[in-house]
């Protein structure tokens, strides 16, 4: 009954004058060098050791907590210069020449009260914990030897004892994994498979609308069936799409793969040139030992199983043919984008309803309603994704939601191409949700 | 002689309103049809139906002795009365997809674009996007877009609407030829000059009805010789005097009188030597125009 040539004469058509646009060209290329941008972000965050270094005047009058602050980090923490008074140092702070001083008068290691930190405010948090947290570490060191504790005492307060977060696979293996990277890796999945049901959505609902205003359905329709010239629409633009995502993954793999390489080298090249630079001024020749043991596995986190973007080209295809055959209906229906607001609102609720259960799912992947909203056909082309890169999905959860996709798929494809079908020869009047219904039930 | 196009009871509605209501014509091979009648009588509809966009309700449509389906469709070159083409594609490749959606190889396909572009001078704007086309130049792409696949039947809705009369006359000459060669060609319009010009038979629509059909000649023939002709100097105030007629026509110097029941072009004569001078006395068949109204206005005080 349906001619497949002709299908495929229109899904050419619409790929090929979607892909040559500017928009298409700029939006596959920009983003990606948006990724890029961000991931680049990440690993200087991660490598350039977080803080410019900073100075800090210690005015120590208990005497005991200069040296071994020094001790933990000599460019950070500055003795006091025998010729400078308090207002001085306050002044060069006030001036950004100096970051802080710290306080410690005799009450502090006696009887417990707070030291002071007066600084210029820059650092902010992450610098203050350090701050706090070398202090800490000195004094409990200051009270262990006061008490005269035992080595094996002191061992045990030294102890850092850690626990490895390894996630189990389906292959039976465990690999390390980071609550916090997949959480947000499911997030940005799920954002990225709601922009792209609502952004070609729009687009595939604007080209019905251009077809029906410019009349020249009326031409395409005396060549082919409405439901092929839908399909043919549907499948041209999800093909647009896939082009589009797979750009984006290739580029992502491409990154992931060469981002630890490409990090190593710098790091490399920055201690490289810091061991110059202190071979040149170590006099003696011997080259002072710089540790390179800055750890770059967390890179791994971000590469992604070929399994998984199977699925996500799975439930995206099939999520794609599901709203846009409505999107297509709507536009079908109208004469204007104005007039398809009316119509946008009862797709769009579950669509948005997907999108912000996806954050409650990225951290809670086996909630109950996690669970539902996965399996339950208009939000899980969002949520079982993200569910799966969270999570461990089980199998059969997994293939009853594309059971149950592709059925409400089907049950949509058939109600829209009864409105479409009507809808494209129909001009003047917006119809009311009711005529939509006749149109739905004429046989 | 078998039907070309064969439309049998055909009726359609849309929700209460009836748009065609028992319709029922023949096209013959060769025939120039005219498809006549109001705004909103039915004619587009039906053409739709032919063209098997649109399914009737009930009745039966016949193609070149096969029921309407997708194979029919690429049998019929068709016009639609609101032009439309992709702005944004190029000429030549929107004639192209055209063409190959109406089951031409892409082949073919090439060889009648190229041939049709070249006859009408318009080579030049393959590489154009239809959006930088004048409307005259669209208007040709279209009519490409509809010859390009050589059907055995062209069906016109209103085509020489919004025609300036260069591509006006292009196009009646290509209709011309095109039956030469054999064509059937099924048009709809309200320009009865042009009904007169070309058409062999006629379907004269109303209300969703057809209201009167069969070959042009015979019907004028049918409504005899009823109709007065007057071209006279003078006074025009003389025609008001007239009874048993109606008058169709009129300007300061002329009258198209139809005569009805009981009148007699004798005593118009009288009357109008009495009070003008008069230079043409004419009794002839009565024009498509006046058919049209004086039908289409029986038909109204009927329903």
């Amino acid at each position: 009954m349906i001619n497949f040539l002709k299908i495929w004469l229109i899904i050419k058509r619409e790929y090929k004058t979607r892909v040559q646009t500017k928009s298409f060209l700029l939006s596959t290329f920009l983003t990606p060098l948006l990724i890029l941008g961000f991931m680049g972000f990440v690993i200087f965050m991660t490598v350039s050791d977080n803080e410019a270094p900073k100075q800090v005047i210690v005015i120590d009058e208990t005497g005991r907590m200069l040296e071994p602050l020094t001790r933990l980090n000599a460019t950070r923490y500055q003795p006091i210069k025998a010729d400078q008074s308090i207002e001085q140092i306050r002044d060069l702070i006030m001036e950004d020449e100096l970051d802080g001083y710290v306080f410690f008068d005799q009450p502090f290691l006696n009887e417990g009260t707070p030291a002071t930190f007066v600084h210029n405010g820059s650092g902010g948090i992450t610098f203050f914990e350090s701050l706090r947290s070398d202090v800490r570490d000195v004094t409990r060191q200051i009270r262990l030897e006061d008490n005269d504790v035992s080595d094996a005492i002191i061992a045990i307060f030294e102890e850092r004892p850690a626990l490895e977060n390894r996630r189990l696979n389906e292959a039976g293996v465990d690999e390390q994994s980071n609550a916090v990277v997949s959480s947000l890796g499911g997030i940005f999945i799920g954002i990225f498979i709601f922009i792209g049901l609502f952004g070609y959505g729009a687009i595939l609902m604007r080209s019905v609308i251009e077809e029906k205003t410019s009349r020249i359905v009326e031409i395409i329709t005396s060549s082919v069936k409405p439901i092929e010239l839908m399909l043919g629409k549907l499948l041209g633009v999800c093909l647009v799409a896939l082009t589009q995502y797979s750009l984006w993954i290739v580029t992502y793999a491409g990154v992931t793969i060469l981002a630890a390489p490409v990090a190593q080298f710098f790091i490399n090249q920055r201690m490289g040139g810091l061991q110059n630079s202190l071979s040149t001024l170590d006099t003696t020749g011997t080259v002072a030992s710089v540790p390179s043991d800055i750890d770059l596995s967390f890179l791994e986190q971000f590469s992604i199983d070929p399994l998984f973007i199977l699925y996500f080209f799975v439930f995206f295809v099939l999520g794609f043919l599901m709203y846009c055959s409505i999107f297509a209906a709507i536009g079908a229906a109208v004469d204007s984008e104005q007039d398809s607001q009316q119509f946008m609102a009862p797709v769009m609720l579950p669509i948005f309803l997907g999108y912000i259960l996806n954050f409650r799912i990225a951290e809670a992947p086996d909630s109950t309603i996690a669970i539902v909203a996965s399996l339950f056909p208009l939000t899980s082309p969002i949520n079982m994704v993200t569910r799966m890169l969270v999570s461990n999905v089980p199998l059969w959860e997994v293939l009853l939601s594309i059971l149950l996709l592709i059925l409400s798929l089907i049950g949509m494809l058939l109600l829209a191409a009864r409105i479409y079908r009507t809808g494209i020869l129909m001009y003047g009047k917006k119809p009311t949700f009711r005529e939509l219904y006749k149109w739905i039930r004429q046989a | 002689m078998s039907l070309v196009i064969d439309v049998q009871n055909v009726s359609k509605h849309f929700g209460r309103a009836t748009a065609v209501n028992q319709v029922s014509f023949g096209v013959e091979q060769g025939q120039i049809f005219g498809l006549l009648g109001p705004n909103g009588a039915g004619k587009t509809t039906t053409i739709r139906m032919i063209n098997h966009i649109l399914n009737p309700d009930t009745g039966y449509i016949s193609i070149l002795g096969e029921a309407v389906s997708p194979k029919s469709q690429e049998r019929i070159g068709y016009l639609p009365e609101e032009r439309g083409l992709y702005k944004k594609m190029k000429v030549f490749d929107q004639l192209m997809y055209l063409a190959q959606l109406k089951g031409l190889s892409q082949m073919a396909a090439k060889k009648a674009i190229e041939f049709w572009l070249d006859r009408f001078e318009a080579s030049s704007w393959k590489k154009k996007e239809v959006s930088e086309l004048s409307k005259g130049m669209s208007q040709k792409i279209q009519f490409i877009a509809t010859v390009a696949h050589d059907p055995e039947i062209y069906i016109f809705d209103e085509p020489f609407s919004g025609l300036d009369p260069i591509n006006s006359e292009m196009l009646k000459e290509v209709i011309l030829e095109e039956k030469k060669q054999g064509k059937t060609i099924l048009f709809s319009t309200h320009r009865m000059e042009q009904v007169e010009q070309m058409c062999d038979d006629i379907c004269l629509f109303n209300q969703g009805k057809a209201v009167l059909q069969g070959n042009l000649r015979s019907i004028k023939q049918s409504f005899g010789n009823n109709t007065v002709l007057l071209d006279f100097i003078g006074d025009s105030e003389f025609l008001n005097q007239l009874d048993g007629v109606r008058i169709n026509n009129r300007s300061t110097n002329f009258a198209e009188i139809r005569l009805l029941e009981g009148a007699s072009p004798q005593h118009i004569l009288e009357i109008a030597m009495k009070h003008a001078e008069i230079q043409r006395f004419e009794i002839v068949q009565p024009s498509l125009q006046d058919i049209f109204i004086s039908t289409v206005n029986d038909t109204k005080v009927s329903v």
